[in-house]
């Protein structure tokens, strides 16, 4: 019996909220009363760095990091670290919710080094077999009440696309539930409605069955 | 209570980081005394403690370096209170003095010390593994592999401490610190160890190393040596008798020795490879003392072993000295002789699996050739991300002045500087003016002459770049081994400069070297979280306390040539910088900036909390020329469009601190919406 496990792979850049979104999540798997190793690893900066977590979720787990094509899901907070994480964690038939709102890297402001183009982005992420929800959940937060709650927009797609895709271990009341007990009070509510405006993001996407999902 | 980990209920079950757990694992212990100086992957135990520490009723402070926070958790435990002391791999570098020598005695409280390791250098100068140093001082080293582990051993740690009156060091890892996993409470020990003072406690002259104390025919601290080497004789024994070490049945002859993450990492290992005929696994929990009785029972069964520890080869070389007595004819795999692992980098999951694929002849399951194919032509298509400074950091404001005012200084002074300057850098969040550009390529060179380097962003203008409080004693010896070629510059941030930069800075003015140090002062320990430092007027426990000036310690040291400036004034910064390094040369003494300005992640922070609504800035598309200044000040926020040659900003990071405005030569960076500039925030 191998492989029972779930798993995610969070990326980001420092200041995004990556961070909260693993526990939020971790948080929705141990409700469901099983274990979580959570591995985290970011910049040296407070912010702009690149931030991914590792999430593993099951009955019996033991260290926190994945391994290549293992991540059932991938959640992109930026592209670019969405496209090197998804390169080489998610697997073949996982699902990506990706956000298109770009964080350009400092290489690229001082000419070293080129941003990719983010429809090549996408279709890399098609080719590798996944099933991805794009959109800017930057834009979508803001008009929740603040672009902070971008995380959580992400999060409330992520929730439609489990009920369809990927036998996660939790649903998308869980999910909330697990979101309200990790956001600041004051923020509550524009988390509540970034939430709820990811999901009917997810929910247009998949009914208007899109090509990339399978 | 201000955090989960001060709740007394028994059995809830939390997810914790692991920096967290080992918080959990003092309070549970009923921790009296928890002393440290932030340094990641290790800052969040000392930041957990002293978010219950007021509620629960014991101290907890941000020490001003590693070494004072070790003397202080000393002395606690010299008048009995249970005490622990939490830093970095490099931070317990600092403390060997004290540590290696407190053994000689012992204390009647305990002492427990937690130092994170960071194999892969994520966040560190080096890979140091501090086992060696623990193991040379000669004290129980716990390791655990799991937070629960980390929660648990912490615990256990006191009692231990207590038990042989010696210190116990828990050895942390990234991986175990920076990871979170579920945690289940115990009990918190609800009686504290009683305070008091007695010179000949148990031993005569305890606290005294110098003091007549006579053992085994010796006396004084040779006595104290002897002591202490009995203490380790006991610890010996009674390691096989605790529950962090463990055989664990095997069904065949082959045998797996793993310690902390490598433990964690080969269970996972034998899931993953569905192994049919399990290996027989010692699971080591104290790497030193080795518990020997386990260690036999479980060479007796197997024929070959493999060993998985993270960082160097700790266990393994201590198991090939007792191997050529028990049993010599035994293989060994692990890192050394019969290599199945790296010694360098982090262990890791999927080098783990391979080596017990490998160990118990499995098939590794690895991806498709084709997959691999497809990967490799998408891989072009990513860009690196170098480590950048925040949006709106003040340290771009200071190196923005510091590069205009060298280069306009090469120039003035042509004849004078023939070569490079040297920029000696430190540990913060300005150390990121040395992590460069990831995707430039460098290539060395090979003649002995000095040599000038032109960048255009603030993340290469570093020369040097070592440990905490470094470059203030590195540009010292450069200036008095004769180096003339270039004004010579060290820079540290506030809490460097408390750390380790004044014994140095009384050094300069003493010896008289003619360097300028710039002191990056924002108020806060910024890049490890914003823990409070003696530059931010309050404490760990975040009461109000004296705000020291370090234009005010300069001078008492001898400093006499001291500004100040403001790095979100650039124009200003520059000329400030110029004429301290003028003033310096001139005068044949140090010179000392001080930039000081709040870190700007905390005044955003601050504005949000009071719903204040901050400005951004744009670029007037009609107006930019392409002149490229605004994108060399290295802010993220600010962006280049190769397409339309143009700069641009992102609303989302931009955080109003008009350092772009100010660099701006035609004035195309404006105000986007109506709001406060950072620096009115107050």
């Amino acid at each position: 019996m191998k492989n029972k496990n779930y798993y995610v792979m969070i990326a980001g850049v420092g200041g995004q909220g990556s961070v909260l979104l693993s526990r939020i999540i971790g948080d929705a798997a141990l409700m469901k009363g099983l274990s979580v190793r959570i591995g985290e690893t970011f910049g040296a900066a407070q912010r702009g760095g690149a931030v991914h977590s590792h999430i593993r979720i099951g009955k019996e787990v033991y260290g926190p990091l994945l391994m290549e094509d293992e991540a059932d899901s991938l959640l992109a907070l930026e592209p670019l670290e969405g496209l090197r994480r998804g390169l080489l964690y998610l697997k073949p038939g996982g699902i990506a919710v990706l956000n298109t709102r770009k964080v350009y890297p400092i290489d690229v402001n001082v000419g070293a080094a080129e941003y990719p183009d983010i429809n090549s982005i996408i279709e890399a992420l098609k080719k590798l077999g996944s099933n991805i929800i794009y959109h800017d959940f930057t834009e979508l937060a803001g008009k929740a009440g603040t672009t902070k709650a971008m995380n959580v927009a992400v999060l409330g797609a992520y929730a439609r696309m489990i009920e369809k895709y990927n036998n996660a271990p939790f649903d998308k009341d869980t999910l909330l539930k697990a979101m309200k007990g990790r956001v600041p009070k004051r923020w509550l509510e524009a988390n509540i409605k970034a939430f709820q405006l990811g999901y009917e993001v997810a929910d247009r996407e998949m009914k208007e069955t899109r090509s990339y999902l399978i | 209570m201000k955090h989960v980990i001060g709740l007394n209920e028994p059995g809830k079950r939390v997810i914790l980081q692991g920096n967290e757990a080992y918080a959990r694992g003092a309070v549970e212990a009923g921790v009296q005394l928890a002393a440290g100086y932030p340094g990641t992957p290790a800052s969040e135990i000392m930041e957990t403690l002293a978010l219950v520490a007021d509620d629960l009723g014991f101290h907890a402070q941000w020490s001003t370096n590693e070494k004072v926070a070790m003397d202080v958790a000393v002395g606690s435990a010299s008048v009995g209170a249970r005490s622990i002391v939490a830093m970095k791999n490099a931070g317990t570098n600092w403390i060997m003095d004290m540590f290696s020598t407190v053994v000689y005695g012992g204390l009647p409280g305990a002492l427990v010390i937690v130092s994170a390791d960071d194999p892969e250098a994520f966040y560190s100068s080096t890979e140091g593994d501090t086992r060696f140093l623990a193991k040379g001082v000669g004290v129980i080293i716990l390791e655990p592999s799991t937070q629960q582990e980390a929660k648990d051993m912490t615990k256990a740690a006191f009692d231990y401490s207590e038990k042989f009156e010696l210190p116990v060091f828990v050895r942390s890892v990234t991986r175990i610190s920076h990871s979170s996993g579920d945690v289940t409470f115990g009990e918190i020990r609800k009686e504290r160890n009683p305070i008091f003072f007695d010179r000949h406690y148990k031993l005569p002259f305890r606290y005294d190393v110098y003091g007549p104390y006579r053992y085994k025919g010796k006396s004084g601290p040779t006595a104290k040596h002897a002591w202490q080497l009995e203490q380790l004789g006991k610890i010996r024994d009674f390691m096989n008798r605790i529950p962090f070490n463990k055989v664990e049945k095997g069904e065949k002859d082959l045998g797996i020795i793993a310690a902390g993450m490598g433990y964690a990492y080969v269970k996972d290992a034998l899931i993953k490879l569905d192994a049919v005929g399990k290996p027989w696994i010692l699971k080591i929990g104290t790497p030193y003392p080795m518990p020997e009785d386990l260690l036999k029972k479980f060479i007796d069964k197997v024929s070959k072993i493999l060993v998985v520890e993270e960082g160097d080869p700790f266990i393994e070389e201590q198991l090939y000295s007792f191997m050529k007595e028990y049993a010599p004819e035994k293989i060994i795999y692990g890192k050394t002789k019969h290599k199945m692992l790296l010694r360098y980098g982090e262990l890791g999951i999927t080098q783990v699996v391979k080596a017990v694929a490998e160990f118990l002849k499995l098939p590794y399951p690895d991806v498709s050739l084709e997959r691999k194919r497809l990967k490799d032509e998408i891989s072009p298509l990513i860009a690196p991300r170098s480590s950048a400074l925040c949006p709106g950091c003040q340290h771009l404001g200071t190196y923005w002045g510091l590069r205009f005012a060298l280069l306009k200084l090469l120039s003035k002074y042509k004849g004078k500087w023939k070569g490079a300057w040297i920029v000696n850098g430190d540990i913060g969040c300005y150390e990121q003016g040395g992590y460069g550009i990831f995707a430039k390529e460098i290539k060395p060179s090979t003649e002995k002459v000095s040599k000038r380097y032109i960048f255009n962003n603030p993340y290469e203008i570093l020369d040097t770049n070592y440990i905490m409080g470094g470059g203030i004693g590195l540009a010292q010896g450069q200036y008095h081994a004769g180096y003339r070629d270039g004004p010579i510059i060290a820079v540290a941030g506030d809490s460097t400069f408390f750390h380790a930069c004044i014994p140095a800075l009384a050094n300069a003015a003493y010896n008289k070297a003619a360097i300028t140090f710039i002191v990056m002062d924002n108020s806060w320990t910024a890049m490890t979280g914003h823990q409070p430092s003696p530059s931010s007027g309050m404490t760990a426990t975040m009461h109000p306390s004296k705000k020291l000036w370090i234009e005010n310690i300069a001078k008492s040291l001898g400093i006499k040539n001291v500004w100040t400036v403001d790095p979100y004034n650039i124009k200003e910064t520059e000329e400030v910088i110029m004429k301290a390094i003028e003033t310096s040369f001139n005068e044949g003494v140090p010179s000392l900036v001080v930039a000081r300005r709040e870190c700007a992640l905390q005044i955003a922070r601050r504005a949000s909390r009071k719903g204040i609504e901050l400005l951004t800035y744009t670029v007037n598309q009609d107006k930019c020329i392409g002149c490229t200044l605004c994108v060399q000040l290295g802010c993220p926020a600010v962006g280049w469009d190769k397409s339309k040659k143009k700069a641009f900003i992102d609303p989302v990071l931009c955080v109003g601190c008009d350092l772009c405005a100010q660099v701006c030569p035609v004035k195309a960076i404006v105000p986007a919406k109506k709001g406060i500039k950072l620096s009115d925030v107050g």
